[in-house]
């Protein structure tokens, strides 16, 4: 069986009497987006610095592609390439000089060409000699990009990348990251901005208060229940709840305006729905199905969690 | 590691304020020369004769003076005899009394100027946040603080070259170039101490750099300690101020406790051994460096521990 791009095993981290992080255990495949979602304030970015050393480890293992961060700390390391929250550089060098120190620390040589390559890569090629303090932020989340890219690693980390961002900006970074997970690098990233998560991850866990709660696959989070809600816009919305009263197929009919009703029904009965509506002579303007976002999977699974544990709500 | 202090010394010379650091001590000297060079008289051929005069005044009025005054004339007296009988002209201008008199006392312009910088070294990190980028490199964090401290050094040893090398130059442009080995006389607690001119500067030099080595290693530390670099460059000056203010308060202190004189402030200043063998009462040189050395191992091992331990959670 192949090695994880990453593991994470029972990652614990105590602060005086607090439990920050609370057991949790989670692993990444090759060439797979995972997210860590949560509230600001739920771990993340702990567990992020524990993986990236940045802050001690309490208990728990982490190892990447099978180096262990006890015993191969170097091998490790140059297996990762990471932006820890907003990606800060020394202002006043050049973006180029940015990423020729960082180049200078990595293990294997890293040549000028390959600066520049990754410099194009971010589309940063003809800013790449100015000095940092002159970049506009998406630039430099762009360099910061680029930094954790210049020594090839194999795992990506990615700390609340999307912070500052603009819609421009957070788009083209997702198509990025995409592009990298296609050749095969795995990414780590954490975000508490589920809609942004949801195009991006193909796994997720949601941590909270320390611990994790809920692991899956986007898609699986995704799939639909048999049976959803449906909007239908209408000329008389009571007219329509009045035919479709006597309907065994219909149920929990919702009336939201003098227009419009919504349905919880099985995709065949939105033909019959429709069907019936128009034979009794209401006119039908517009039939929606209400996706379920990952927001509300969230909303869902943390407030099951709430009231399993008979928790107090914050 | 010799591509981690390569690292550190680019960042520092890509900083403005390094440069600047250099200048403003050839500026002090440049303008200590001027200054040196205005108020010094043109050594007079005949100072013997003038000094005989001088004796035989202060003889006419040691004999009229009070008994509790006539102390003072003798050993005036005596002071000026001495010049004449060595044939030591007190009044001599040349670049190695320029340096030893006036370019020696500007090692606490030397001082401040690497209190800055290394005050502000680890600090920076920290308040620009660059910190978290340098430490998920596959390097072991002492590694990387070590690199920052040798770096460090070399730039404070520029410093101290700068400054000889400036005021060798201003003073042969100044004053000509003179007898390295000329006699002059140096007041020291016990009398006056003779000593040739070109070696008493350098053995200065040679004691100053023990105590340079021991404030950087203290700011040095503060840098570590602080996330603010404003307050650990705030508080790397007061402590530099407070020693050398404190130096006198120890010395009477210290006639009164043994303690005392194993406190750190007494020892900064070496330069006095080049004056005198013995300070507060029974202290030798090697009484002195030894500890230095404790103090010092101190100082490194406080930094190098709390570095490698500290959380990152900037």
């Amino acid at each position: 069986m192949a090695v994880n791009a990453l593991e994470v095993r029972s990652l614990t981290k105590v602060i005086g009497k607090k439990k920050i992080v609370d057991d949790v255990s989670f692993s990444v495949n090759r060439g797979e987006i995972f997210g860590l979602l949560g509230p600001n304030g739920a771990g993340k970015t702990t567990i992020i610095r524990m993986i990236v050393s940045l802050i001690k480890r309490t208990d728990g293992a982490v190892s990447v592609n099978g180096h262990n961060l006890d015993g191969q700390f170097k091998e490790m390391m140059s297996e990762i390439g990471a932006i820890v929250e907003n990606p800060e550089f020394y202002k006043y060098m050049s973006g180029y000089k940015n990423l020729k120190h960082y180049a200078n620390m990595a293990i294997k040589e890293v040549s000028d060409e390959r600066i520049m390559e990754v410099a194009r890569l971010v589309k940063l090629d003809d800013a790449i000699h100015q000095k940092v303090k002159t970049y506009s932020l998406g630039m430099r989340q762009r360099l910061g990009v680029a930094q954790a890219l210049l020594h090839n690693p194999s795992l990506l980390i990615l700390d609340e990348p999307t912070n500052g961002l603009d819609p421009q900006g957070i788009r083209e970074f997702r198509d990025y990251l995409h592009a990298l997970a296609h050749e095969g690098i795995s990414v780590l990233v954490s975000s508490h901005l589920l809609a942004e998560m949801q195009l991006m991850c193909d796994r997720f866990a949601i941590i909270e208060k320390g611990k994790l709660i809920h692991i899956s696959s986007m898609k699986e989070a995704m799939e639909e229940d048999e049976k959803t809600e449906v909007i239908f816009e209408v000329s008389s919305s009571q007219k329509a709840v009045d035919v479709l009263k006597g309907q065994a197929a219909v149920s929990s009919i919702k009336v939201l305006a003098d227009d419009q009703f919504s349905v919880h029904v099985e995709k065949a009965t939105i033909s019959t729905i429709n069907k019936l509506l128009i034979s009794n002579d209401i006119d039908v303007y517009g039939i929606s199905r209400v996706t379920v976002s990952l927001e509300d999977r969230f909303l869902e699974i943390t407030n099951k969690e709430v009231r399993e544990n008979g928790g107090v709500v914050q | 590691m010799i591509a981690l202090i390569r690292n550190e010394l680019m960042k520092l010379f890509q900083k403005k304020s390094s440069w600047i650091y250099l200048i403003i001590i050839v500026i002090a000297v440049i303008v200590g020369g001027i200054i040196s060079n205005k108020v010094s008289d043109e050594p007079d051929p005949n100072w013997r004769a003038g000094m005989k005069a001088e004796i035989t005044e202060l003889q006419q009025n040691a004999k009229n003076a009070p008994d509790e005054e006539k102390q003072f004339f003798t050993s005036e007296i005596e002071q000026k005899q001495k010049y004449l009988d060595e044939n030591v002209n007190p009044n001599a201008v040349s670049n190695w009394h320029f340096l030893n008199n006036v370019v020696y006392p500007m090692t606490t312009l030397v001082t401040l100027l690497a209190v800055i910088v290394c005050s502000a070294s680890v600090s920076a990190e920290f308040a620009d946040g660059t910190i978290k980028q340098l430490l998920i490199r596959p390097h072991q964090r002492w590694a990387v603080l070590l690199s920052k401290y040798i770096s460090l050094m070399i730039y404070s040893l520029i410093l101290v070259a700068t400054l000889i090398v400036a005021g060798y130059l201003v003073g042969l442009i100044t004053f000509g170039n003179g007898d390295f080995s000329a006699k002059i006389f140096e007041l020291a607690i016990d009398g006056q101490k003779e000593a040739a001119v070109g070696p008493q500067f350098f053995l200065k030099m040679a004691y100053y750099l023990p105590s340079l080595l021991v404030i950087t290693a203290i700011a040095f530390m503060l840098s570590t300690l602080f996330k603010s670099q404003a307050l650990a460059v705030g508080i790397g000056i007061f402590v530099l101020f407070v020693s050398s203010t404190l130096g006198g308060l120890i010395v009477m202190l210290a006639e009164k406790y043994e303690w005392a004189k194993y406190l750190i402030f007494p020892h900064l200043d070496l330069t006095i051994y080049a004056l005198q063998d013995k300070i507060l009462g029974d202290i030798t040189l090697p009484i002195s460096l030894a500890i230095l050395a404790v103090y010092y191992a101190i100082f490194m091992i406080l930094t190098f521990v709390f570095f490698q331990k500290r959380d990152i959670s900037i």
